[in-house]
């Protein structure tokens, strides 16, 4: 799972900082501030116990200790810890949510592949690959 | 632990992730790619670009490969990086060697190293914080100060 990271540093956001806006590019993020806008990564996110996120996230894993509100995109893994709380729609390859975990929305799997659910679908997988991955989607 | 990776990396982030609690350090590496506003309490390193805005109560540290597009404020500023934009600081600015600035400056305290490349106006007489209104109470007393450091190519 950690071999091909894509990303070989770590962002740091702490406590009491605040992003409002937009975040991407090939890191790995802890975000133990704020953040609100949308975050695109290819690296990994953590949204430790102090984290508050109010965007759209998309990343290679997730790990939500803190709070997330918005729609989640876990290329690989997103794993909700007893304290965490998803309020939005998670798709992911793999989804881990441990006892005590807040979750609300609806879960969709993809293949882990990388290729993004929404936006690929458009352009090179056909549509009855677009709709088998509706099939396999679990609620809750 | 909770995190992916299974290899050295992942003791180093936890170290870092470890001293940075202590002095609540954010880090912003180079790969990170940010539009819009941060602010917030603490001391604060960037290496990755940011397109908007920068208010810190705490040192700031813009690293070599940084770019930074528009208004930087905080209490320490040092710089390394580019700066397209406005620095104003309430203590320090610095800037090293390769700091490269297109902008305006407004500190009460300055060092600029050998090397530094700075195209704009630097403010230094005025309090950085309510630049306007410092202004028009200082310019009876202090004119010749202001008009010296700050207006020197002006030609009348």
């Amino acid at each position: 799972m950690g071999k091909d990271n894509a990303a070989d540093s770590t962002s740091l956001l702490s406590k009491n900082v605040k992003i409002e806006g937009e975040i991407q590019g090939p890191e790995n993020l802890h975000v133990e501030g704020y953040i609100k806008g949308s975050i695109k990564l290819s690296g990994d996110i953590f949204v430790c116990n102090t984290g508050i996120v109010e965007a759209d996230v998309e990343a290679k894993n997730i790990v939500i200790q803190g709070e997330v509100t918005g729609n989640v995109l876990a290329r690989q893994q997103l794993e909700i810890h007893p304290s965490g709380k998803l309020i939005g729609d998670c798709s992911a390859a793999s989804i881990d949510i441990k006892e005590g975990a807040v979750f609300e929305g609806r879960s969709i799997m993809i293949k882990s592949s990388g290729s993004s659910a929404g936006s690929s679908a458009s352009g090179n997988i056909p549509a009855s690959a677009a709709s088998k991955q509706h099939q396999q989607s679990t609620v809750r | 632990m909770l995190l992916f990776g299974k290899k050295k990396k992942e003791s180093k982030s936890v170290r870092q992730q470890a001293t940075s609690a202590q002095n609540e350090t954010t880090y912003f590496g180079r790969n990170l790619q940010i539009k819009g506003r941060v602010s917030g309490n603490g001391n604060l390193v960037i290496l990755g670009t940011l397109n908007g805005e920068f208010r810190l109560k705490g040192r700031l540290k813009i690293a070599q490969p940084a770019k930074i597009k528009g208004d930087v404020n905080a209490d320490v500023i040092s710089v390394k990086g580019s700066v397209h934009g406005s620095l104003t600081a309430h203590d320090l600015v610095h800037l090293d060697q390769t700091a490269r600035i297109e902008g305006r400056i407004n500190t009460p305290k300055l060092s600029i190293m050998e090397g530094a490349i700075f195209d704009g106006e630097i403010n230094m007489g005025v309090q950085a914080t309510k630049p306007e209104k410092a202004t028009g109470s200082d310019t009876g007393l202090s004119s010749q100060d202001t008009a010296s450091s700050a207006e020197k190519s002006t030609p009348s």
